[in-house]
């Protein structure tokens, strides 16, 4: 998602990090109990994560994470007048780039003065599974969070 | 920001303690995670969205609509280290 960033930052896409709560909580990045800690594991998420994107912080109780549907790693792209015209629940960099390839499109389309009527369509897309990452990320909040992933769903899930 | 306590500093963060234990599960068992998870009631598309308060990492307040007022398009990650 950082390289989408950059590849579309000169086209006039801006593009956030949203630190919502922790889905799998941990010995090493358990639970949140203040908007201290929460920022804490946000600064700290920048640097292990190495998102180069600009973070934000949701209040304690997920009220922008929770209004917007709660998923643990959901995208969406929004106007400037802050309409969502992109949601997806879960994040696919693939997913992301070809919509917003469409959207930048349809500016060149609206400049050559072709009328557009907006419609909503819904799509299936795929993304790739990372089993090996996803567990490692799960290690590195800490052996519960493995522990209680596998209790829920065994190997599989993610 | 001199003589603000912190928790006032975040005051709209912290109105409901029972709704932050509650949100802030400490454990990923299906009865603590599954009722958060709603994107099937998520805002519709095309349509003016919900605006709320974030805070940077200095702990400076913002809106989301501050991010999506800047650009003729905003792609939002909400995530964890999860």
């Amino acid at each position: 998602m950082n390289a989408i960033a950059e590849r579309f930052a000169p086209h006039d896409v801006g593009s956030i990090f949203l630190y919502t709560h922790e889905a799998h909580p941990g010995e090493y990045y358990p639970h949140l109990t203040s908007m201290e800690q929460k920022l804490r594991h946000a600064r700290a998420l920048r640097e292990v994560l190495s998102v180069t994107r600009p973070i934000y912080v949701d209040a304690l109780d997920g009220a922008c994470h929770r209004a917007y549907g709660s998923m643990p790693n959901m995208s969406w792209v929004f106007t400037r007048t802050g309409n969502p015209i992109y949601k997806s629940d879960w994040t696919d960099s693939r997913s992301v780039e070809n919509a917003i390839e469409y959207f930048l499109e349809v500016v060149e389309r609206r400049r050559a003065q072709e009328r557009l009527a907006p419609f909503r369509v819904e799509r299936l897309d795929f993304r790739r599974q990372d089993h090996k990452a996803f567990f490692e990320g799960l290690a590195r909040n800490g052996p519960k969070a493995v522990r209680e992933f596998r209790e829920a769903f065994g190997d599989g899930g993610e | 920001m001199p003589g603000v306590r912190a928790y006032d500093k975040f005051h709209p963060a912290m109105s409901d303690p029972e709704l932050v234990t509650r949100y802030n599960y400490d454990e990923f068992v299906p009865s603590k995670f599954e009722p958060w998870l709603r994107f099937d009631a998520s805002p519709p598309l095309g349509e003016p969205a919900p605006d709320f308060p974030l805070w940077d990492l200095d702990g400076n307040s913002t809106r989301l609509s501050a991010s999506w007022s800047r650009n003729l398009y905003t792609i939002v990650e909400f995530g964890s280290f999860t």
